[in-house]
C-alpha cells in the first residue's frame, strides 16, 4: 500500500535516476582518469582512548594540496599514481606522523595519534592550520571538546552550545539562554544533531543549561556559511555534535562534583580494541539537597531537577564493518505544591534519541555508512485541584532510515551521496481534563509527515588553485494521513498535501596562494517543520508543527563570500566572511493572539518574509601557551508580515547589529591554567509602550511598534582558573580544580522590563514605572573533577 | 491552583500560570543572589493620543441604562495628579445608540456637577464607590432609560468627538443561565470561616456561547475576577461543572490560602451574564495583557470592536442569583 501511493513513487523514480547518474558520472571518471592510480586508504585513531578522529589530514607532504581528510568515522581514502611518497598525517592537538608509502597497489594503512605536546612548540607544523584555508568549508568551525573545556562557563558547567555562541555569527539572545540564532536566521532553523538524532529541545530550566554533557562527547562542528548537500531540513546552521565511542583500552570513570550540578561519566572495552562502551550522566540537584527544609513547609514535594543520560556501545566486527548503538535520554521536571489548597502542578519535558549506524567499507574508495534513528521529544503540564483536574501534553516523533556514501573515485575527487526518510508525528497541545464526573478535551488529533532527500555533492579539485564543491539536494514533504479535514477523512498514509523544492548548493575556494584563499558560495535550503514561539524567549510550551494544507515550507537562499588567511606557521588565523540571506514563508502569530489551546495553533499564524546581512572578522591564534580569539560581527535581522502593523519591516527580536566576542586561555604552568571571555553586544530590541489608558479604572498597555526600542547595550566578562595539584602524577587517580566567576565585574544587563501600574482612576491615583530586571549577577562557582583510569 | 473555572479559563490561567511558574523556577535558582531591579526610563513615542470607549449596554433585571466612559490614552508617565486624570475625559463629545428603530443621545454626566444623593446613586450603579471618587468622573448615559435592550438585537454606537468619528456595534445575545448553585468546602485543608462556590451550566450545543461574571459582596461594588470570561469551545453542549472565584476587593492584598474563596455569613450577588464573540475577545484580550509580565512574555494587543478608536462596546444579557455563604 505504501508503495502505491504517489509520493513514494515520485521518490522511487528520481532516486533511480539519481543513481544512473551517478553511474554515468562513475565510469566517466574512470574512463578520465590518466594514469592507474592506486589507493591509499584506512582508520585514524588516537593510540590512548581508540577513538577515531574526525577530519583528520592526510596529504603528501611535497604536495600539500593532494590530500583528503577523514570522515565522521575515521576513514580516509587517498588515490595516487603509483610511486613513492611521504604521506603526513596530522590532527590537532596530536602529534603528526609522517609515513614513507611506497604505493605499488591498493594498500591499508591506520593510524594511531599520539598526542601532541601542549605546552611547548617543537616541531613548527604549517600545515595543520591550512585546512581552513583549503578546504571549500565556508563558515565552518570546528570545536574539539577540549578547547570548550578549558572556557568558562555559567555555574561551573561547560557547555556546548554556549562555547558556539562564542563565535561570530551566532547570537544568543538572552541571557543564560541556550537557543541561538545563525546569521539572522530563527531558533528553529538550526539542525542540531547528535549522533545523527535531531534534538528538538535544546535547554534545560527554560534555556539556561543546554542538553549536552561535554564529557560525552567528541567533536562538534557548526556549519553556517551554506551546508553541503550531505544536510538539508533547516535553513541556517547545522551544528553536528558526534559522542565519544568509549575508550577501547582502558576502563575511564571520570565526572565532576559542582555546586548546581555534578556529572559522571564511565567508559571502556567490552573487547579490547574491538568494542566498547560510555555512559555518561548528569544531573542538578540544587532543589533535592533542600528537600528536609521545604518538606516542613507548606511547599512539600516542590522540586525541580534535570538530569541527561548518554550511552553509546560499539562494536567492530572487522576492518570493513562496525555498528553503534547511541541513545541520549534527558528530561527537566518540575513539580509544584501547595498542600494548603491541595494544589498540584507538575510539568516534565525533555528529548529521548537513539540510533543505530552500521559502517561498511564497501572498497578502499568507497565507505557507505546506514542509519536508523528514532527521535522524540514531549511536553507534559499536569495539574489538579479537587475534583478538577487536566494535562496538557505536545510532542514530536521521528523514525528516520537514512544512507550516506563517501566515494573517494579519483585523485581530486570526494563524492558524497545519498537518501534519507523520516516519518515525522506531530503533537499539538492536546488538553484534557475533568471536573468532577465532566471530562473535556480539546480533541486535537497528531499530524503525521514523511519527510525526505536524495543528495548527491562532489568536491573537485579543478586545479591547483580551484577547488569546488557542487551538490544538488532534492527534499519532499508530504503530510500524511490519519488526518481529518472538516468531512474530508484521510486514510493511513494517504497523502493530504505535498511539498517539494530543489536544493542547490555551490561552493568554491581560491587559493591565491598557499596560506591565502577566497571562497563564495550559494546555497538554497528547505525547511518542512517550524517552531513559533510566541516570546522573545523559546519555551517548553513552544510546539513544533509541521507543513501542511494551511502553512507552506520555509526556504531560504544564502550568498556568501570569505577571505582567509593563515600566518606564520599556522599559529594565527584571519578570516573575514559576509553574507546575504532571504527567507520566506516565515511565521508568526498574529496581533491579538492570546495562546487559548481551543483553537487551532495554525489558524493563529501569519506568514512573512525575512532578510539578514552581514559581515564577520576572526582572529584566532592556536598555538603557544596563549590561545583564543576575538571575533567581531556585524548583522541586520529584518522581517516583515503582511498581517502584522501593514508589513512594516521590524528587527528580528534577536537582531544585534554589533557582536564583539573574546575568548582568551593561557597555560600558566603544569598545574595552573587561565581562561577568560568578554562579549559585548548592542542591546536586544524589545516592542516599547505607546501609551497607557484605562480600562476599568485600570491601567492598560498600549504597544508601540514591534521591535522599535531597544535594551542597553549587552556586556560581560567570564573568567575561571583550572588546578590540577598533580599533572605528573602517573597513579590511576587524578583530580583538578576548577573556579570560575560569571559576570566578572557584575554588570547589570538587562533581561526583561517590568511595567509596574499602579492606578485607581475614580480615587485619583496613577502611577506608573518602569523597572529593568537583571538576571544574573557576580556568580562564582567551583567544580571538583576527578578522573581514574584503570 | 488559579480558579477551575470554564475549561477555557483554566487554560489562560494556565499560561499565565505557566509563565509566573516559570518566573517561579528563576526566583528559586536566583533567591540565592541578590535579584537587581533598575528603573528603566522609557523612551516617549510621539504620536497621537487615542479615544478609549468604555461603552456597556444591559438587558436584564436591575439593568443598568446604557453607558459610555470616553477617555485618552496617555504616554507612558510616572505620576497623574487629580487635575490631570480629569483631563483624560473627554468632554463635550456626541454620543448616540441606534436600535435599527430610533436613534438615543446620551446625556454626559459629570460627577462633580451633579447633587450629592445622586451622585451616590450614581456611584453606586457604575460600582464606585462615592466617598473615594477625588476625580470628576464623567460618563455619558441613557437618563430616561429610552433604549430598551432586547436579546437579539443589535445596537449601533455613534461618537462625535472634536473632529473625530466613532462607530461600534453589538448584539444582545440569548440569556444562558445556571442550572444550579451550591457551597463546597475549601479544596485542601478545610476551613470554618470559608467555602468555595460551584455552580453548574448547561450549554447550549451548536452554538458559540460566551459568558462572563460578577460577584458582589454584601454592600460592596460588583467586582470581576482576574478571569471572568469564557467560551465553550471545550464545553459546548456539555452539562459543565466549576468553581467561580471571588474577586479580590479593592485594597486587597493576594493571599494563597484565602484565594477565591467566600467566607460564611456574607451576602453574595452573582451576576451571570452572556456576551457576544467581540466582547469576549476584548475581556480575553484583555485579561492576557494584565496577566502578561516578565521575560516569557508576549505582547499582548488588546481587541477592539470600535472603529476609530480603542475599548469596548459591549452589550450583555444578565441574571441575578443572590445567595449567603452558609454550609
Amino acid at each position: 500500500m505504501i508503495l502505491s501511493t504517489p509520493f513514494l513513487l515520485n521518490n522511487g523514480v528520481l532516486m533511480k535516476k539519481a543513481f544512473l547518474y551517478f553511474l554515468l558520472l562513475t565510469l566517466s571518471l574512470d574512463l578520465l582518469a590518466q594514469q592507474k592510480t592506486f589507493t591509499l586508504s584506512g582508520y585514524l585513531r588516537d593510540s590512548l582512548s581508540g577513538e577515531t578522529l574526525t577530519g583528520a589530514n592526510v596529504y603528501v607532504r611535497d604536495r600539500p594540496q593532494i590530500g583528503t581528510s577523514s570522515n565522521h568515522y575515521g576513514f580516509y581514502s587517498l588515490s595516487l599514481p603509483a610511486g613513492e611518497y611521504a604521506v603526513v598525517f596530522s590532527y590537532l592537538g596530536f602529534e603528526d606522523r609522517i609515513e614513507t608509502v611506497r604505493l605499488s597497489q591498493d594498500q591499508k594503512l591506520d593510524i594511531l595519534f599520539n598526542p601532541g605536546i601542549q605546552l611547548e612548540e617543537l616541531v613548527v607544523e604549517e600545515n595543520k592550520s591550512l585546512e581552513q584555508v583549503q578546504s571549500t568549508a565556508m563558515g565552518r568551525v570546528d570545536l574539539p571538546t577540549d578547547q570548550i573545556k578549558r572556557m568558562p562557563a555559567l555555574f561551573g558547567e561547560v557547555d556546548v552550545l554556549k562555547a558556539l555562541q562564542l563565535l561570530p555569527g551566532v547570537l544568543s539572545a538572552d541571557e543564560g539562554g541556550a537557543g541561538f540564532y545563525v546569521r539572522g536566521g530563527g531558533a528553529d532553523q538550526n539542525l542540531l544533531l547528535l549522533d545523527e538524532a535531531p534534538v528538538y529541545n535544546s535547554g534545560h530550566l527554560l534555556g539556561f543549561f543546554s542538553v549536552f554533557n561535554s564529557d560525552a562527547i567528541k567533536h562538534t562542528s557548526l556549519i553556517k556559511g551554506g551546508m553541503p548537500a550531505y544536510y538539508g531540513g533547516r535553513l541556517s546552521s547545522v551544528v553536528d555534535i558526534q559522542m565519544k565511542e568509549g575508550n577501547a583500552r582502558d576502563y575511564v570513570v571520570e565526572g565532576g562534583l559542582g555546586l548546581i550540578a555534578s556529572r559522571l561519566t564511565v567508559q571502556g572495552p567490552l573487547v579490547e580494541d574491538k568494542s566498547s562502551f560510555i555512559v555518561s550522566a548528569r544531573r542538578t540537584y540544587l532543589l533535592d539537597l533542600a528537600q528536609p527544609f521545604i518538606r516542613k513547609t507548606d511547599f512539600a514535594g516542590t522540586n525541580y531537577y534535570f538530569y541527561d543520560l548518554n550511552a553509546k556501545v560499539n562494536h567492530r566486527f572487522s576492518d570493513k564493518d562496525r555498528i553503534y548503538l547511541s541513545g541520549y535520554f534527558g528530561r527537566d521536571i518540575l513539580d509544584y505544591r501547595s498542600g494548603e489548597r491541595d494544589f498540584a502542578l507538575r510539568m516534565p519535558y525533555g528529548n529521548n534519541t537513539a540510533t543505530l549506524r552500521w559502517n561498511h567499507v564497501v572498497s578502499n574508495k568507497l565507505f557507505m555508512n546506514t542509519t536508523a534513528v528514532y527521535n522524540g521529544y514531549r511536553f507534559r503540564l499536569d495539574g489538579e485541584q479537587d475534583l478538577f483536574s487536566f494535562r496538557l501534553n505536545n510532542g514530536v516523533r521521528d523514525f528516520q532510515l537514512k544512507l550516506d556514501t563517501d566515494y573517494y573515485p579519483a585523485p581530486g575527487h570526494f563524492i558524497r551521496f545519498g537518501a534519507n526518510v523520516i516519518h515525522h508525528r506531530f503533537t499539538p497541545n492536546i488538553l484534557s481534563g475533568a471536573s468532577g464526573e465532566t471530562t473535556f478535551t480539546n480533541d486535537y488529533k497528531p499530524k503525521y509527515g514523511l519527510e525526505s532527500a536524495v543528495f548527491f555533492q562532489d568536491e573537485i579539485r579543478i586545479s591547483e588553485r580551484l577547488t569546488t564543491n557542487l551538490g544538488l539536494r532534492w527534499s519532499r514533504f508530504t503530510q500524511i494521513g490519519p488526518f481529518r479535514d472538516g468531512d474530508k477523512v484521510y486514510d493511513d498514509f494517504e497523502a493530504v498535501k505535498s511539498f517539494d523544492g530543489l536544493e542547490p548548493r555551490l561552493f568554491l575556494t581560491w587559493m591565491l596562494n598557499p596560506r591565502t584563499s577566497l571562497k563564495f558560495g550559494y546555497s538554497q535550503n528547505q525547511q518542512y517543520i517550524h517552531l513559533v514561539s510566541n516570546s522573545a524567549s523559546t519555551l517548553p510550551t513552544d510546539v513544533w508543527v509541521p507543513s501542511s494544507l494551511y502553512v507552506k515550507p520555509q526556504r531560504g537562499n544564502q550568498w556568501s563570500a570569505g577571505w582567509y588567511k593563515t600566518l606564520k606557521d599556522g599559529t594565527w588565523n584571519l578570516s573575514a566572511e559576509t553574507f546575504y540571506k532571504s527567507l520566506r514563508n516565515q511565521i508568526d502569530y498574529h496581533e491579538t493572539y492570546t495562546s487559548n489551546q481551543s483553537t487551532e495553533i495554525e489558524e493563529a499564524f501569519v506568514f512573512g518574509k525575512g532578510q539578514a546581512y552581514g559581515l564577520e572578522l576572526f582572529v584566532q591564534k592556536s598555538r603557544g601557551k596563549l590561545t583564543g580569539w576575538l571575533g567581531y560581527t556585524f548583522t541586520r535581522s529584518w522581517r516583515w508580515f503582511r498581517d502584522i502593523e501593514q508589513g512594516r519591516k521590524f528587527p528580528a527580536s534577536f537582531d544585534k547589529p554589533h557582536d564583539l566576542e573574546m575568548v582568551a586561555s593561557y597555560q600558566v604552568s603544569r598545574k595552573w591554567s587561565l581562561s577568560a571571555n568578554f562579549v559585548y553586544g548592542t542591546g536586544r530590541p524589545f516592542t516599547p509602550l505607546r501609551s497607557v489608558y484605562f480600562i476599568d479604572q485600570d491601567l492598560v498597555t498600549r504597544y508601540g511598534p514591534r521591535n522599535s526600542a531597544r535594551y542597553q547595550d549587552y556586556h560581560r566578562a567570564d573568567f575561571s582558573a583550572n588546578y590540577t595539584p598533580k599533572p605528573d602524577s602517573k597513579k590511576a587517580f587524578s583530580g583538578s580544580w576548577t573556579f570560575s566567576v560569571y559576570n566578572l565585574y557584575n554588570r547589570k544587563n538587562p533581561f526583561f522590563i517590568n511595567y509596574d501600574l499602579d492606578s485607581d482612576l475614580s480615587a485619583g491615583r496613577a502611577k506608573a514605572t518602569a523597572y529593568q530586571v537583571t538576571l544574573f549577577p557576580l556568580i562564582p562557582s567551583v567544580t571538583w573533577n576527578f578522573k581514574w583510569k584503570s | 491552583m488559579e480558579s477551575p473555572n470554564l475549561q477555557d479559563q483554566k487554560t489562560k490561567n494556565r499560561e499565565a500560570r505557566l509563565f509566573s511558574v516559570g518566573i517561579l523556577i528563576l526566583l528559586f535558582m536566583v533567591s540565592f543572589f541578590p535579584a537587581c531591579e533598575v528603573e528603566f526610563i522609557t523612551r516617549n513615542i510621539d504620536l497621537e493620543p487615542e479615544i478609549v470607549v468604555e461603552g456597556f449596554i444591559e438587558a436584564g433585571p436591575e439593568a443598568l441604562p446604557a453607558y459610555v466612559i470616553l477617555t485618552r490614552s496617555k504616554p507612558f508617565f510616572s505620576e497623574l495628579s487629580p487635575a490631570e486624570l480629569d483631563a483624560l475625559f473627554v468632554r463635550n463629545a456626541v454620543v448616540t445608540v441606534n436600535d435599527g428603530q430610533q436613534t438615543t443621545t446620551l446625556d454626559e454626566l459629570c460627577f462633580n456637577e451633579l447633587p450629592p444623593d445622586l451622585r451616590r446613586l450614581a456611584a453606586a450603579r457604575l460600582g464606585l464607590n462615592p466617598d473615594s471618587i477625588l476625580v470628576n468622573f464623567c460618563v455619558y448615559i441613557d437618563l430616561n432609560a429610552a433604549i430598551k435592550p432586547e436579546a437579539g438585537k443589535s445596537y449601533h454606537l455613534n461618537i462625535v468627538a472634536g473632529d473625530q468619528r466613532i462607530e461600534a456595534s453589538t448584539t444582545v445575545p440569548a440569556y444562558v443561565p445556571l442550572d444550579s448553585l451550591w457551597w463546597r468546602e475549601a479544596p485542601g485543608k478545610p476551613v470554618d470561616t470559608l467555602l468555595q462556590l460551584m455552580a453548574r451550566i448547561q450549554d447550549p450545543p451548536g452554538q458559540k456561547n460566551f459568558y462572563r461574571y460578577f460577584c458582589k459582596v454584601n454592600e460592596g461594588p460588583f467586582e470581576t475576577p482576574f478571569s471572568s470570561v469564557n467560551d465553550d469551545i471545550l464545553i459546548d453542549g456539555k452539562t459543565f461543572d466549576f468553581r467561580l472565584i471571588r474577586p479580590r476587593q479593592e485594597g486587597e492584598e493576594f493571599d494563597q490560602s484565602t484565594f477565591g474563596l467566600f467566607r460564611t455569613g456574607d451576602s453574595i450577588t452573582l451576576k451571570w451574564t452572556s456576551i457576544d464573540e467581540a466582547h469576549f475577545n476584548f475581556w480575553n484580550t484583555f485579561e492576557f495583557n494584565k496577566g502578561n509580565q516578565g521575560p516569557f512574555s508576549s505582547y499582548t494587543t488588546i481587541d477592539t470592536n470600535i472603529k476609530g478608536g480603542l475599548g469596548v462596546w459591549g452589550a450583555y444579557s444578565t441574571g441575578l442569583y443572590r445567595l449567603r455563604v452558609a454550609r
